[in-house]
């Protein structure tokens, strides 16, 4: 009973949507024989291997810099390069379509017209490269921070210089790490709506990819639906196929690094490269992180696009009066509260499920992992091709459940639910296995039965990541734009599509503003998680 | 009657059997140690005795009631025990008090008392002026401390302690020893305590149980185990003793190519067997005999290693400053048991 109730959602959920896409998709194959699907294909193989070249280059040095040596300012500027993953892509493509766009663009203005062109696939390339970054970064450093200083110490005791010891000993380490870092940028690019839709559709010629031609298929209504599964079919086995090839490589290149003793990590000296490297670094972050968010903020006090005279904050005013932004943001808010909650709970449930269920809770595990893996494209319209239509459960020919999704709210909120369970799932899974044991054995000892046991001594242990899990999920939902575009309801906004239909069509002064209110809600939030950190025990 | 009966109790993890066929029966008022080797099973026999693990077969009564015998498992918090973690346990999230309080909360003691036998049970283990603070501002003797308390204050049929103080340094250890010892006799509570560490084992508890491989070895009061060892594992285990293989003739044992003589008056049973000789009872002077290899200045006695052959032999003399390094010894016994094969 208990495993059904586990299993049901993620069934019809999560399962049901991934047969429904297969065979929506296997039975339109025509829809990948045209032109406009060979280009699309090309144009997410081009961007997305653009991207990720471009953030193993800059993130494999970059991650050995951060972690090995005294380079000047560290722990700010790994900050500075993590940023990106807590915001979404849509607004670095924003901030550079305000720097260079070749008329009016800011980069442009001081460097002459035309010099800088982000639009087609360079730019799109650049601009998701520079959001994936912080996976290179992140991976590559955690492979690094397993290493111990002695390795590189005796590097140099052998006579090699710091640039040397970090290009001989510290960068081969961290090349495994950093290589599968670069394969999730490549399946991050390739899931990427926004920022192709914003830098490629206006390209001229256009550059589309595989979820651009989704979108503009499902836009044609019924006739599209199909032929849209198809191509998220396409997607989908194109990710796959990555995931799966990198899971394999990682295995093949592990090794295992740490010895059984405390790590030492101390820093190598840079010596005189110390200032040269760590400016360059800086400039890194400024060119990839500061420039594109400082330019939005700018364009939101623009009067009009592009002007730098008479800056005001007559854009802020005039949205804040606009209802339907005022709507949008409530319902926004509304669903991503939702979302996050259930995330959460549905997640520590299914961690405790693994740990009860054996084998059937590790196949519920991955079942709620794949709607996370997959572009956000195939879970959407998995969703839509499942819920186009009403679903009805006759019970005993007298009760009847109807299940009628379509073109509701619910199933955005499903969608957000089951995108994010894996988030819920990865830190209730993670904090229960740091959870002490022997504190909720010693709640038994005193007479707690388990579900009391659970709840006053294993409950409490995991309140860190269950709070990291809902925050994550709020914050990602609350400006989502890949499975919001294609499933919101008509005359529902939510704040990402305003965002994004604002942008795309008529007032990036207007869109400016939301992009820049969310950094500054997001930037907050981050500054008080750390404050709370900090705090000394 | 029986505060504790474990009756052919055995327990398996996958394949491996960790306790095999345990019986033990502790008296009302006693407190026995588990002592062993990582890996014995004296662990998992105390998680049997609470409930946290179950047996599968075998019977386990506390206080004459059956609480696992085949067909029934009386969930830990039925059992009326009181447990301490080697990990201490002290919830991190309340504070000293309410960490104490939480079993009399589940009881369902009023206000008025739960506060009463909070503050004696603080009393006992002297952390009265500590009840509001909060585990993470609290030292690892402190923390045992509250466990200690918070294991006492449901007033438990049986107090049951998980190698309490293995996570402490020397000098708590021991100031913890003589706490649980004076609380014992005050209390007269019935104590089961696993512990690795002979020391504490022969310390403190009424009689000892050696356990080996998920096998008891021997059941003994401390001096009894020290002075009769039952098998050759007892001696090595609890009294350091060598244990070499070897043939004797009643006054002297043959081990490789290495002869021992005994000291009169010692004999020893004629054939082959286990010698088992503590370091102390050996005697080394300068001579014909097995080289020194090692010599550890131990303070108020010399430790030296000898080799023999496969084995090694240690002996604990006063200094002397005939024996070299690399240079044979005289080694006769003084003291020794004898195990036939």
């Amino acid at each position: 009973m208990r495993r059904l109730a586990l299993a049901a959602p993620l069934l019809l959920f999560a399962l049901l949507p991934l047969g429904r896409l297969v065979a929506e998709g296997l039975g339109h194959l025509d829809a990948i024989a045209t032109a406009e699907a060979r280009r699309a294909l090309s144009g997410t193989l081009l961007t997305s291997s653009g991207a990720a070249l471009f953030a193993f280059l800059l993130g494999l040095p970059l991650a050995v810099l951060l972690v090995r040596t005294d380079l000047p300012a560290r722990r700010a500027l790994r900050a500075i390069f993590t940023l990106p993953t807590a915001l979404p892509p849509f607004i670095f493509g924003m901030g550079w379509v305000a720097l260079a766009n070749p008329k009016a663009g800011l980069l442009n203005l001081a460097l002459g017209e035309g010099t800088l062109d982000i639009y087609g696939s360079a730019g799109i390339a650049f601009v998701l490269g520079g959001c994936g970054l912080p996976l290179v970064v992140l991976a590559a450093s955690a492979s690094l921070e397993r290493v111990d200083a002695s390795l590189e110490e005796a590097a140099r005791l052998c006579g090699a210089g710091p640039l040397r010891t970090l290009a001989h000993v510290s960068l081969p380490l961290a090349l495994p790490a950093a290589l599968s870092g670069a394969a999730l940028v490549f399946l991050f690019s390739a899931s990427a709506f926004g920022v192709p839709y914003l830098l490629g559709v206006t390209a001229s010629p256009p550059t589309t990819t595989l979820t651009t031609h989704v979108y503009g298929l499902v836009l044609m209504g019924h006739g599209g639906l199909a032929s849209a599964g198809a191509i998220a079919l396409v997607l989908l086995t194109l990710a796959s196929a990555v995931l799966l090839a990198s899971r394999l490589a990682s295995r093949a290149g592990r090794v295992r690094l740490s010895s059984g003793k405390g790590i030492k990590l101390r820093p190598l000296a840079l010596g005189p490269w110390r200032a040269p490297l760590g400016v360059a670094a800086i400039a890194i972050a400024g060119v990839l992180v500061a420039l594109p968010l400082g330019a939005v903020f700018l364009t939101s006090l623009e009067p009009s696009f592009g002007r730098l005279e008479n800056l005001s904050l007559q854009h802020w005013d005039r949205l804040l009066h606009t209802p339907r932004v005022a709507e949008a943001a409530l319902r926004s808010v509304g669903l991503s509260l939702a979302a996050a909650a259930l995330v959460t709970l549905l997640g520590l449930a299914y961690a405790v499920g693994r740990t009860r269920l054996g084998n059937v809770g590790r196949a519920l595990e991955l079942a709620a992992a794949w709607p996370y893996a997959v572009p956000g494209t195939v879970l959407g319209m998995g969703l839509l091709l499942t819920f186009s239509m009403d679903w009805r459960v006759v019970i005993g020919g007298k009760l009847t459940f109807v299940l009628a999704l379509a073109n509701t709210l619910w199933l955005v909120l499903i969608a957000y639910t089951a995108r994010h369970l894996a988030f819920g799932v990865r830190h209730a899974s993670d904090g229960l296995s740091q959870a002490d044991p022997s504190l909720t054995e010693a709640a038994r000892v005193c007479g707690a039965p388990p579900l009391r046991a659970f709840l006053d001594a294993t409950l409490p242990q995991l309140k860190a990541p269950l709070a990291a899990a809902f925050t994550l999920t709020f914050l990602t939902c609350a400006t989502e734009l890949t499975l919001s575009v294609l499933l919101v309801p008509t005359g529902q906004d939510l704040l990402g599509t305003v965002l994004f239909e604002l942008m795309s069509y008529a007032d990036p002064a207007a869109a400016s503003v939301l992009a820049g209110g969310f950094v500054l809600i997001v930037l907050t939030v981050l500054a008080g998680r750390t404050l709370l950190v900090r705090r000394p025990a | 009657m029986a505060a504790v009966e474990l009756t052919s109790l055995r327990k398996s993890y996958g394949t491996t059997p960790v306790v095999k066929d345990l019986s033990l029966s502790i008296g009302s008022g006693e407190m026995v140690a588990l002592l062993g080797p990582s890996g014995c099973g004296k662990t998992t026999t105390l998680r049997m005795i609470a409930g946290l693990e179950v047996p599968d077969a075998g019977k386990i009564s506390i206080d004459g009631r059956e609480v696992d015998a085949p067909g029934l498992h009386l969930p830990p918090e039925a059992r009326r025990l009181g447990m301490v973690f080697q990990s201490y346990a002290v919830w991190p999230h309340r504070t000293v008090a309410e960490n104490v309080e939480y079993p009399l909360r589940l009881k369902g003691l009023g206000r008025a008392e739960r506060e009463a036998k909070v503050k004696q049970a603080l009393g006992w283990v002297r952390l009265e002026a500590l009840a509001g603070r909060r585990p993470d501002a609290l030292s690892g003797g402190q923390l045992q401390r509250v466990a200690l308390a918070r294991a006492l204050v449901g007033d438990p049929r049986v107090l049951l302690l998980d190698e309490p103080l293995s996570n402490l340094d020397v000098q708590l250890r021991e100031e913890l020893r003589a706490e649980i010892a004076s609380l014992r006799s005050r209390l007269g509570t019935t104590m089961v305590y696993v512990t690795h560490d002979q020391a504490e084992a022969l310390g403190l508890a009424d009689r000892v149980a050696v356990m080996n491989k998920g096998v008891l070895e021997q059941v003994a009061a401390p001096q009894v185990l020290y002075g009769e060892p039952a098998t050759a594992f007892v001696a090595r285990f609890v009294g350091g003793a060598n244990v070499l293989e070897g043939v004797s003739d009643g006054t002297s044992v043959r081990i490789g190519a290495t002869v021992l003589t005994c000291e009169a008056p010692l004999t020893l049973p004629t054939g082959r067997g286990q010698l088992v000789v503590r370091p102390e009872d050996l005697s080394v002077t300068p001579g014909d005999g097995p080289l020194l290899t090692a010599r550890l200045f131990l303070g108020g006695a010399t430790e030296y290693h000898f080799n023999l052959g496969e084995h090694a032999l240690k002996a604990l003399a006063p200094a002397s400053a005939e024996l070299q390094m690399g240079s044979p010894a005289r080694v006769t016994l003084r003291r020794a048991r004898w195990f036939p094969l």
